[in-house]
């Protein structure tokens, strides 16, 4: 859809302020309309997103993504075999690298030791996963969740990755999934936005990049892109009054600016100016909303307590965990947290532990808690990053220390609630977790999969741009993995 | 009249979907309008051009083999109309798999075109435009040519075009389409007052000479350029293209033709003796992100940077998505894979690498001459022509006193022969005393032995080898500037047959290996002459190795010329042939590092080499100089030889050494020489580079890329630059490289390059294009809304030579443009979108102006021009939430700064501001020809809370109670005006100052949020003004400045 078509979607949207007196007959106006201006106008769903929007039945309502920016590896978290204690210390055999193209951190390196974790691993749950004992709290969530073990990308450098895994393709200038879903979908509450995005640090490594292209809406209307949630006073820029001017003063000055916006209205006529007289409204109501949303002070003691004692400091992984839950709950319909510092190219086992101590609890109360407020089965929670990392050690493996370079073509990522299986395991990789051995889910397979959760044919949610037919899981006929869900 | 009414049934109807079933068919269908889209959309993908995808070898593009399944005039019997109405889903069209579904209106249109006959035409965009005649109409109306066609067309459809709007309103619209700021109320006054026939073309002139219009137009190319002060991928480093941004500014502020402003973004670098500025207008396609990522392949990224040029050309240039072909033939429009990778290749040649910087500009890059610098380089450049002049005049001059010396010389022929002039450094490192060694040439400079290395016994006396980590470091030496002509060599004995090293060198590796070096090269000698390495730099190695453990003399000259061709390289008095491994210098060489004898600053140790003798010269020795120095004095024999018997070439060799060694009026003049070069390149020190285009010397080659991947290519056809069949040849004549492309796009009878940029210009004062998509032409792109107008324009334009402010001028001329916007009941029921153009334009204020418009009503705007990106405010810790190793903060700007226009704000494009992108302002990450335009409770908060704009109401209530009159009805008067130029009508007054009344009296009761509120943003109130009033004024001002009609021209 064009930025026109969208302006004609807005104004479908007004129907709202609109009463609906005095109607004219259908066909006279119908009549009255030169041949060619209407053609195609998209139409709008209840929640102000587009019309036929959910294609079906959704199992989910909304999502919320647990990012983990800078590739966390999968080989000491997940995706571990006991074998790998055999060959550690061992070149990777040429039979399992199989020419694969390196990136040029390690692609020098004369020596590729393969590296077994350093970390203990312990079977859990109905099915016996391995699990590392750096997530204690996640491997007793494992019969909740959903491990996919066989996700892969062809990207192996961080920005094209994390541009590809939430926009489709490694190219600049899509949109991101939340967007796509503000966009597809609308939202249940006007008072919020659709789309809301939290960063947390890691406090294992130094932080990879990011950009706010990760949230943009692209090509879609700004209004789709992700409004980053901050820790400090002001949580969403410029939500604050400026010092001076109080609530009531404020109330005052929006009903002048309405009063004068009326007046504009009746002297043009632009519907436009109605929907801005809408949109100072919301805004205001935001200035409500979001404090709010944002004050933790009234949840119980109990819920800190599952999410750990970081959920008293803003800015945390855990209180965005929190914060997440709170949106779920006031029907925001996609929550992305990013959480930093999963680059470990060196000094893995000193940066992975505390990198884990950051998110294993929180994540895994967010499960907990979603389940025990009966919200877990229509809110879809994502965990994973761009990628994993290689078996092989990046620099030297001494007894105690060893790096892990970017690997695209195998990593983990698990989903819980949703209409995910629980307690599943999906996919497996070779002994070097190098190579997927079975069933293979490309990263937009994945989000095909669960944009069908939230009742969306990834091939009908599109908007012409370029001449093209543009979606979120790109041109290369991504597929929905009926196996992963119920 | 309440409007609400009608457009709530509009409404319903439209998402009923009752209008679409009862929408009339045209009388005439006509392919291009009517068809092309519906079977473009729903059809070609599996019917089209790309042989790949195609189905059932069944093609719907080409009427040839499209009348496979259709009969013209009998629908019944066409196969097309049997399969797309078929009950039978595994028959019925388009296929279940494809998502894709006709609805009854467009199966109607199929049938009454193959009613009619089932016609085809080309596609109307690939058809050069031709200009038809002026409709004539019925009713008197319109100003020029546009009002001729968008009256005819409103006729037909029973409508008539609105009035003219008011004068204020008018004066608002215009100031604000051509510049982005709004008219002053002098300016308001001045035009009510006037009252002549062209009082508003006035207006129009004086506008479109302001630089603030070539800034409006400027920020829109930004989009298009993708411009940002920052490389996007990874790190997102900063960069400086400003100096581009400055040379679009000055090309719309002169006027430069669409066909030079053309030519030269894309190909100014390859314009024979191109000027500076020409080379500064290729950073348009320098300004894509580019990444610094530690593990990144770097062929990966190169071949990424040039599918980024190719996109943009084709968006910006052509309105085609030719970025489509990259991995597979073009599913909608006539571009095989192939065409795509000849029309890549026009970009493949690049000299760019895929591995840029994280911290500064990469190259190939310029040193920036700012325009006032630009005129006196050109006067430098032409004195130093003119002390060409006068050598050349001298060398004939001389001749009596080259014969008379000759003479003289050739009887003390055993004297020892002088030694050449120009000698600047000379160590013979015969003795290290308290390890310090001579420099004979110059006593001032500090030589000394660092590090362990040995003393030798050499050519002459002593001699040092280098060894372990020993050096001579030597203070004081200035390297000449890099357009100067300089020679330098020693005498050198390697052990090892290869060996490798710097033999002496001046070299920041640091700074992209600034400056110059003697080099060994697997034992041959060469030499680095290095502005950045290795974009801006020459390298040459001679073609023969030194003798291992023998004295070899190795020598260079280089003759100021930036050129490869301009080194020469000498081993033992005998010019080599050389390899030549970089070749392009424009830049300094000097560096603050120290010059050094057997290594560079920090590496290239020239280990187990001896050397012995270096000198420098000031000046390009002669071969016979230079063979005299190694040892074999050629000047004697050839004074020996008696005058007449001497050959043309002896004679010269002569002369030449006579006038640079002996020659005292020459050797005047080349010093003067030397010092209008220093004076020029002290001009290009500056510390401001900008990125422009370059090519390599050979050809890379292009291969068609299977998948688009850089890893497959098909090595088995080397593809030449070229265009798209589909469109009209390269001119003749035209080389085949971008500047051919260039050269191309605005031959007159392309079809597309003049359509696209006049429905650019169009949408920017329209608020949409007369083609919606206005980056896309292709058969996937909107009909015209206006096909003939659009043709006519297009045409007028490429007439009268692609003259911009021209084409502008008549689109605002035009009685169209100046209608008012004002939306009856009959038009918002006929015509919700305006296409037919019944009444006048009417949206939203771009971001950058929302906030233009506040600083400029307010009086805090800076109206400086040009110059690198400032940072206004904007809330803590934006930069630092997403930056690499979170270490990289915003650091606001002070003082005037931050009122410049936002045009100039910073544009780091992992973080860009917030205010802007609220506003649909893009990343600018890619190409974005048109911005989509939203409402939303975001941009409330900016226009409400948002520091500029409470700092900028804070001044508007400022002037209001300066300037504004004594009472509040005065003051409420003159600040409704300022921000709409129009006066208020009384309701709006009454609000206004009711709203004022009522907050004086609460400031008054609590003077501390008076002061609050007064005490936001740096600058400073006018502290005479009573805090209380000038708060509750500072209220209304905000409310003013929030109203719909000041963030709208309407």
């Amino acid at each position: 859809m064009n930025p026109l078509e969208e302006n004609e979607l807005q104004m479908t949207r007004r129907e709202l302020i609109f009463n609906s007196a005095k109607c004219l007959g259908g066909a006279a106006l119908g009549s009255l309309m030169a041949p060619g201006l209407i053609a195609a106008r998209p139409k709008t769903n209840a929640l102000g997103g587009l019309a036929g929007v959910p294609h079906f039945a959704p199992k989910a309502k909304r999502i919320i993504m647990l990012f983990f920016s800078g590739g966390p590896s999968h080989i000491d978290t997940f995706d571990y075999k006991p074998v790998m204690r055999s060959f550690h210390g061992e070149e990777l055999p040429e039979s399992v690298r199989q020419g694969q193209r390196l990136t040029t951190m390690t692609s020098g390196q004369k020596s590729f030791p393969c590296v077994a974790p350093m970390f203990k691993f312990e079977r859990k749950g109905k099915h016996g996963t391995w699990v590392s004992e750096l997530l204690p709290h996640l491997g007793a969530m494992s019969d909740e969740i959903t491990l996919i073990k066989s996700m892969h990308t062809e990207a192996i450098n961080h920005d094209p990755a994390i541009t590809y895994i939430l926009t489709g393709t490694q190219q600049l200038g899509k949109p991101s999934f939340g967007s796509w879903i503000s966009y597809g979908l609308g939202t249940e509450n006007q008072n919020l936005p659709a789309y809301i995005v939290m960063i947390s640090r890691g406090s294992g490594a130094a932080n990879q990049a990011l950009y706010s292209r990760l949230w943009s809406s692209g090509f879609l209307p700004s209004k789709h892109q992700g409004v980053n949630l901050r820790s400090g006073k002001e949580p969403v820029l410029f939500l604050k009054d400026p010092e001076g001017i109080d609530r009531s003063l404020r109330r005052r000055m929006l009903d002048g600016i309405a009063k004068i916006n009326e007046e504009q209205f009746a002297e043009f006529g632009d519907p436009e100016t109605q929907t801005r007289i809408s949109q100072y409204e919301m805004a205001f109501r935001m200035q409500t909303s979001v404090p709010d949303l944002m004050d933790v002070s009234k949840e119980p003691k109990s819920v800190t307590d599952l999410y750990g004692k970081d959920a008293a400091k803003p800015g945390t992984f855990a209180r965005n965990c929190v914060l997440a839950r709170r949106m779920a709950e006031r029907g925001v319909p996609f929550v992305h947290l990013f959480h930093r510092g999963w680059d470990h190219h060196g000094g893995l086992p000193g940066k992975l532990p505390k990198q884990c101590r950051d998110i294993d609890q929180p994540a895994a109360a967010l499960i907990k808690d979603l389940k025990q407020r009966g919200m877990l089965d229509e809110t879809l929670v994502i965990c994973g990053g761009e990628f994993g990392r290689t078996i092989y050690s990046q620099g030297k493996l001494t007894r105690t220390n060893h790096g892990r370079d970017h690997h695209g073509r195998c990593f983990t990522t698990w989903v819980a609630g949703g209409g995910f299986k629980a307690g599943y395991e999906h996919g497996a990789t070779d002994d070097h977790s190098y190579n997927i051995t079975r069933d293979p889910v490309h990263i937009n397979d994945l989000n095909a999969t669960l944009l069908q959760q939230m009742g969306i044919d990834h091939e009908r949610l599109t908007y012409r741009f370029l001449g093209l037919d543009q979606r979120l899981t790109g041109v290369e006929g991504a597929k929905v993995v009926p196996q992963l869900v119920e | 009249m309440r409007y609400g009414t009608l457009a709530s049934v509009i409404i319903a109807l439209v998402s009923s979907g009752v209008l679409l079933a009862s929408e009339k068919l045209p009388d005439t269908i006509q392919f291009n309008r009517d068809i092309r889209p519906i079977l473009s959309n729903n059809c070609f993908l599996c019917h089209g051009p790309d042989k790949g995808r195609r189905k059932a070898d069944l093609r719907l593009d080409l009427a040839t083999e499209a009348k496979e399944v259709i009969v013209p005039g009998k629908p019944a019997e066409s196969e097309l109309w049997a399969r797309i109405t078929s009950s039978d889903p595994d028959e019925r069209m388009p296929a279940k798999g494809s998502k894709k579904e006709l609805n009854s209106h467009q199966i109607a249109l199929i049938k009454k075109w193959i009613e009619q006959g089932a016609k085809y035409e080309g596609h109307w965009a690939y058809i050069a435009p031709k200009q038809s005649a002026l409709p004539k109409a019925k009713m008197k109306w319109g100003r020029n040519s546009i009002d001729a066609f968008v009256l005819a067309r409103l006729q037909v459809n029973g409508l008539k075009p609105s009035a003219e709007a008011a004068k204020e309103i008018l004066i608002r619209r215009v100031t604000l389409d051509l510049t982005g700021l709004p008219p002053t109320l002098e300016e308001v006054d001045n035009f009510l007052k006037d009252k002549n026939q062209n009082a508003y073309e006035k207006v129009v002139d004086r506008l479109l000479a302001t630089k603030a219009y070539a800034e409006r137009m400027t920020l829109h190319w930004m989009d298009v350029a993708r411009y940002g002060d920052s490389s996007v991928h990874h790190a997102d480093g900063p960069r400086t293209m400003w100096p581009w941004r400055d040379w679009v500014i000055d090309a719309y502020d002169k006027n430069k033709s669409f066909k030079d402003f053309t030519i030269e973004q894309l190909a100014g670098d390859l314009i024979p003796n191109a000027t500076h500025s020409q080379k500064v207008a290729t950073g348009f396609n320098r300004n894509h992100g580019t990444t610094d990522e530690g593990g990144l392949i770097e062929e990966e990224y190169r071949v990424e940077y040039v599918v980024d040029r190719v996109k943009t050309t084709g968006n910006v240039w052509l309105g085609l998505s030719l970025e489509c072909a990259q991995c597979h033939s073009h599913k909608y429009d006539p571009i095989s894979q192939k065409e795509y990778y000849q029309f890549f290749a026009f970009f493949n040649n690049n000299a760019d690498k895929g591995k840029q910087s994280r911290g500064g500009n990469a190259p190939p890059m310029l040193d920036f001459v700012p325009a006032g610098k630009l005129e006196k380089q050109k006067s430098l450049d032409a004195k130093i022509k003119q002390a060409d002049q006068k050598l050349v005049e001298r060398k004939k001059q001389a001749r009596p006193d080259f014969e008379k010396w000759a003479v003289a010389a050739a009887k003390k022929i055993d004297e020892k022969p002088v030694e050449p002039a120009g000698l600047f450094a000379h160590f013979p490192l015969d003795e290290f005393k308290d390890r310090k060694t001579a420099n004979l040439a110059n006593e001032k400079t500090e030589a000394k032995l660092e590090g362990k290395a040995k003393l030798v016994s050499g050519k002459f006396g002593g001699a040092l080898r280098i060894e372990g980590n020993g050096y001579v470091d030597v203070k004081g030496i200035k390297l000449p500037e890099w357009n100067q002509a300089f020679s330098y060599g020693c005498w050198v004995k390697p052990d090892a047959a290869n060996a490798n090293g710097a033999i002496f060198s001046k070299m920041n590796e640091g700074n992209a290996f600034r400056g110059f070096d003697l080099w060994l090269q697997g034992g041959a000698p060469g030499t680095h002459l290095i502005h950045q390495w290795q974009g801006n730099a020459v390298k040459v190695v001679g073609k023969k190795k030194a003798k291992t453990k023998q004295w070899s003399h190795i020598f260079v000259t280089y003759d100021g010329t930036g050129k490869a061709a301009g080194t020469s390289v000498y081993l033992d008095g005998k010019k080599l042939a050389h390899n030549i491994e970089a070749d392009g210098l424009s830049g300094t060489l000097q560096t603050p590092n120290t010059f050094r004898i057997g290594r560079r600053s920090n590496s290239a140790q020239a280990n187990k080499i001896e050397i012995d003798d270096v000198r420098l010269y000031n000046r390009v020795l002669i071969a016979a100089e230079v063979a005299a120095l190694a040892g074999n004095n050629p000047i004697a024999p050839l004074l020996a030889i008696a005058p007449e018997n001497r050959t043309a070439k002896q004679r010269e060799t002569l002369l030449l050494y006579y006038l640079n060694n002996i020659d005292g009026p020459y050797k005047k003049l080349l010093s003067e020489k030397r010092g209008v070069e220093t004076e020029l390149a002290g001009l290009n020190k500056g510390k401001v580079t900008t990125m422009i285009m370059g090519d390599l010397s050979t050809m890379r080659p292009t291969y068609l890329l299977q998948r688009g991947h850089y890893e497959h290519p098909k090595k088995d056809e080397v593809l030449k630059p070229s265009v798209p069949a589909f469109l009209p040849p390269m001119p003749k004549g035209a080389p085949n490289n971008r500047l051919g492309l260039a050269q191309w796009l605005t031959r007159p009878d392309h079809p597309l390059t003049a359509r696209v940029a006049v429905n650019r210009y169009w949408s920017l004062l329209f608020g949409k294009g007369m083609v919606k998509s206005v980056s896309d032409f292709g058969t996937q792109g909107e009909w015209p809304d206006h096909p003939k107008l659009l043709d006519w324009l297009a045409v007028d334009f490429m007439k009268s030579d692609w003259d911009i402010k021209r084409s502008l001028k008549q689109m605002v001329m035009s009685a169209t443009y100046r209608q008012s916007s004002r939306i009856t009941r009959d038009l918002l029921a006929q015509d919700p979108n305006n296409i037919l153009l019944a009444r006048g334009p009417r949206f939203r204020l771009q971001g950058e102006f929302v906030r233009d418009n506040a600083l400029a009503v307010s009086g805090l705007l800076n109206r400086k021009v040009g110059g690198p990106g400032v940072k206004p405010y904007q809330p803590p810790g934006l930069w630092n939430e997403v930056s690499l190793s979170g270490n990289v903060r915003f650091k606001q700007d002070s003082g005037i700064s931050i009122y410049r226009r936002s045009l100039y704000t910073y544009w780091k494009r992992s973080a860009p501001a917030p205010s802007m992108t609220i506003f649909d302002a893009p990343t600018r990450e890619k190409c974005m020809v048109e911005r989509p335009r939203t409402n939303t409770p975001l941009q409330a908060l900016v226009t409400l809370n948002d520091p500029q704009f409470v700092e900028a109401a804070r001044h508007v209530a400022q002037r209001m109670m300066k300037e504004g009159g004594l009472t509040p009805k005065e003051r409420v008067e003159f600040g409704y005006r300022l921000v709409t130029s129009r006066k208020p009508r009384p309701m709006v007054a009454r609000i206004l100052e009711s709203a004022f009344n009522e907050e004086l009296e609460n400031y008054k009761k609590n003077l501390e949020a008076a002061g609050k509120v007064l005490a936001i943003g740096d600058s400073k109130r006018d502290e005479k003004l009573n805090a209380a009033e000038h708060a509750a004024w500072a209220i209304v001002a905000s409310m003013l400045l929030n109203l719909d009609e000041v963030i709208t021209r309407f």
